[in-house]
């Protein structure tokens, strides 16, 4: 089986993220991160409020047992602020088929209170041929 | 813990950027998964890894990631530098690999003050040291002040 290419566009239900401190801790022991921050790569947390929506999306056909993270960009517009509430959007942004592998990428909003942008992400699965 | 800030002025083309070691552990793998909330059994069940071709548990390829951005923040003294960072994920990381982040300036532009770096992580595994399992580009911007 292969992804529904047709979905190129598809845009997922917004999910609802807030940078809660105990998560920004736990996140800074496991890069060994010891200053007082939210690392800039804590925008992963937030990319994973929506990743369920994805991986169960029936239409898309995505096989997660046979995903593999290819590529991951993130662009920073300014650092996340501990405690704030983030809105995050994902987009199916491509879908290809090369060489009996497919590729997924994922475009992901993080917006403020205010609508505007704070972090955009670009995370590409392939998700390798049976 | 006071900071000193890298300046703009500092950098030249082809200036290398202070390399970052991190010995990764299963529990620290397991730490990243609650973290991050990448529940993959993939990073998790050695089972399951075997199962899917993998000798046990890979690290996240996004916890690696943390690491390079991590020893760029350190050398920046400064997370809010950060304005992009693009990596791709070219083979796998296992549980007690010792890895290494490491990075260069590519370019520099002083009218924007941004520069342009390479960026990557190997792995200190016998007999291959040098290949880059991780491969990528930073922009780092240092506003006036």
């Amino acid at each position: 089986m292969t992804m529904n290419a047709a979905l190129e566009g598809k845009v997922y239900p917004d999910a609802t993220f807030t940078v809660e401190p105990e998560r920004v801790n736990l996140f800074c022991a496991a890069i060994g991160e010891e200053r007082d921050i939210v690392p800039p790569t804590f925008a992963t947390a937030a990319e994973f409020a929506v990743m369920p929506f994805i991986v169960g999306d029936a239409e898309l056909g995505l096989d997660f047992t046979r995903a593999v993270h290819a590529e991951q960009e993130y662009e920073w517009r300014r650092p996340f602020r501990m405690g704030e509430a983030l809105t995050v959007r994902s987009r199916i942004a491509s879908i290809r088929q090369k060489a009996g592998n497919g590729f997924l990428t994922i475009e992901t909003e993080m917006l403020d209170r205010g609508g505007a942008l704070v972090v955009l992400a670009r995370a590409t699965m392939i998700e390798r041929g049976a | 813990m006071p900071e000193s800030r890298l300046r703009f002025e500092d950098l030249f083309v082809g200036y290398e950027i202070p390399g970052r070691a991190t010995h990764i552990l299963r529990r620290q793998i397991k730490t990243y998964a609650d973290a991050s909330g990448d529940q993959n059994p993939l990073h998790q069940d050695d089972d399951f890894a075997r199962a899917v071709g993998f000798p046990g548990i890979i690290a996240h390829g996004m916890l690696t990631m943390g690491e390079l951005a991590h020893c760029l923040t350190d050398w920046l003294g400064d997370p809010t530098a950060m304005v992009r960072l693009k990596v791709q994920f070219r083979a796998p990381v296992f549980v007690d690999d010792v890895i290494v982040a490491e990075g260069r300036v590519k370019s520099l532009d002083p009218k924007a003050r941004t520069a342009v770096l390479d960026v990557w992580v190997r792995v200190e595994r016998e007999g291959n040291t040098g290949y880059p399992i991780r491969k990528g580009e930073a922009v780092v911007g240092f506003a006036e002040r």
